[in-house]
């Protein structure tokens, strides 16, 4: 199914509208068919980490909190957890991504990493920013933030 | 004029070549903000590595490098030290590096065997040294230089000179970097220009790279170190790591145990006073014994400094060159440490070591060695 991805710029960043952003982990959730969802790096995330050479998800059918890891990211001079943001069963994972993992530095809105059955939606969806304005002040703060420490380019 | 080593070449310049241009290490350009990204574990990073480029590359070919020139791939895609190697402009460069200045420790350009290595080393050092005070070091290609060249590049302000020898017994480095399929190496030609560098430079201000897992022995490494440390030049210490699609890409990477106790016999041996008699090998050459005061070896695990990267200093005296993630992925242990090995960086070390079946029991003979010939406190670690 292709859809069209409605974009914004924040700071230079292009981010999805329709979107849930985690603060802690720089993942964003999309509801999809299903009540599925899919979770993907937001572009501070990616970029944070350098070029990503490898990545890394638990099995298909593994239940993961809210919090804890589901997989492993791989970047040339740095390696940490995946954290999830919100609970579920996870359903698939994005195969192109495991086979290409530059691609999440390229354009992480438009690759997700895997989809999960969600345990607790209603619950854990409201602890995501969803709403453009808080969107927009958040990740332009972020921004500021990788900028004082040096963590993205002049 | 001492005469050069024929370089086999057909030189072309293109609009991205050096001086104009140099590659620069991974970790270099995250610090200098060329690329986004972090390291595994902060810390503080000024080390900059920039390496010569031309779009025929080296014309070297040896059999664990990653820029061979028999290596698939167009020179542009190669990686070396299994990561990429960011392009950049060198007066954007230069500039970036004054605008740092504060947290850079050491500068260091590595050529590479081309018949223009010479020239642009000389001009690049020459356009930092406008702008820049961080001391400066230069790791050398051999076949490039002679005498005067060396005395060149120190007038134009190189107080170090490396030298990457890698192969530490004259049959390895046959083996492996001049019987090679094009464009092989010579060992009298390396080690005169160790010995000329050590001459113009003065004492402990050269330095000889030391690759472990090639091939050659514990034997034989200590062999080196000791005749290194007698003209008073550095072993630099590093760890094979295979290169994807190298030659020696099949290679096994050297495992860790061996790894740590030849890291902890070179400590030994250079700053806490042993001579080459205190180390027992077995048939094959491998460390089989060291004959020390257990005291003195524990002393120096829990000190740390003989699991650190061995590199040139700051100006301070501080490790400068720490080449994070050189030798092993951000996936694994760390093998030489950047930064000062923590308590449970210390306590993974003497684990991996397995200190029981090497040292011998009891008080042992202890230093021997009068400490004017000992090395120099590595970088960071005060003088006892």
């Amino acid at each position: 199914m292709m859809t069209t991805l409605e974009l914004f710029t924040v700071g230079g960043y292009r981010l999805a509208a329709g979107r849930s952003y985690d603060e802690a982990t720089h993942l964003w959730v999309e509801t999809v068919a299903e009540g599925a969802a899919r979770c993907g790096f937001d572009p501070l995330g990616s970029e944070t980490s350098g070029d990503v050479v490898a990545v890394s998800f638990e099995p298909v059918g593994t239940s993961v909190e809210r919090g804890q890891a589901f997989g492993s990211l791989e970047a040339a001079k740095f390696v940490g957890p995946l954290i999830a943001p919100i609970s579920g069963t996870i359903r698939a994972h994005n195969g192109e991504v495991v086979a290409r993992p530059g691609l999440v530095n390229q354009d992480p809105m438009a690759h997700w990493l895997i989809e999960v059955q969600p345990s607790r939606p209603d619950e854990e969806l409201a602890l995501l920013l969803r709403d453009p304005d808080r969107v927009r002040a958040w990740f332009a703060a972020e921004v500021e933030k990788f900028e004082r420490q040096g963590a993205i380019t002049q | 004029m001492t005469p050069l080593v024929q370089i086999d070449d057909q030189l072309e310049v293109s609009s991205q070549t050096s001086p104009d241009w140099v590659r620069i290490s991974y970790a270099s350009a995250l610090a200098l903000r060329f690329k986004s990204g972090r390291f595994q574990r902060p810390f503080d990073f000024g080390g900059i590595n920039l390496l010569l480029t031309y779009d025929q590359g080296c014309r070297s070919d040896c059999g664990y490098c990653g820029l061979a020139r028999s290596r698939q791939g167009a020179y542009e895609d190669k990686s070396f030290i299994r990561v990429e190697w960011p392009l950049v402009g060198t007066d954007e460069l230069v500039d970036r590096m004054a605008e740092h200045e504060e947290k850079l420790t050491r500068l260091c350009i590595s050529m590479v065997t081309h018949g223009y290595a010479y020239r642009d080393t000389l001009e690049i050092t020459r356009r930092i040294r406008s702008r820049l005070a961080t001391p400066l070091s230069i790791l050398v290609a051999p076949p490039t230089l002679n005498e005067e060249r060396l005395r060149a590049l120190k007038d134009a302000g190189t107080d170090m000179i490396g030298i990457g020898l890698d192969a530490v017994t004259e049959e390895l480095f046959r083996q492996i970097r001049s019987d090679v399929p094009r464009g092989g190496l010579k060992w009298d030609n390396y080690w005169n220009i160790v010995h000329q560098a050590r001459d113009l430079y003065g004492p402990w201000k050269v330095n000889c790279h030391t690759l472990v897992g090639l091939g050659e022995t514990d034997h034989d490494l200590i062999g080196i170190f000791d005749d290194l440390l007698e003209r008073q030049i550095f072993s630099y210490l590093f760890c094979f790591n295979p290169e994807p699609d190298s030659r020696m890409a099949e290679h096994p990477k050297t495992p860790v145990r061996r790894w740590r106790r030849v890291q902890l016999a070179k400590f030994l041996l250079e700053e806490c006073g042993l001579e080459p008699g205190a180390f027992d090998y077995d048939d094959e050459g491998t460390l089989a014994r060291i004959h020390a005061p257990a005291e003195l070896v524990e002393r120096a695990v829990r000190d740390g400094h003989a699991f650190m990267t061995n590199g040139c200093p700051s100006a301070g005296g501080e490790p400068g060159c720490t080449r994070p993630m050189g030798s092993w992925r951000p996936t694994e242990a760390p093998r030489d440490y950047p930064w000062q090995p923590t308590d449970a960086d210390r306590a993974a070390v003497l684990e991996q070591l397995h200190l029981d079946e090497i040292l011998r029991p009891g008080p042992g003979p202890g230093p021997s060695r009068p400490p004017e010939r000992w090395a120099p406190p590595a970088a960071g670690r005060p003088a006892v």
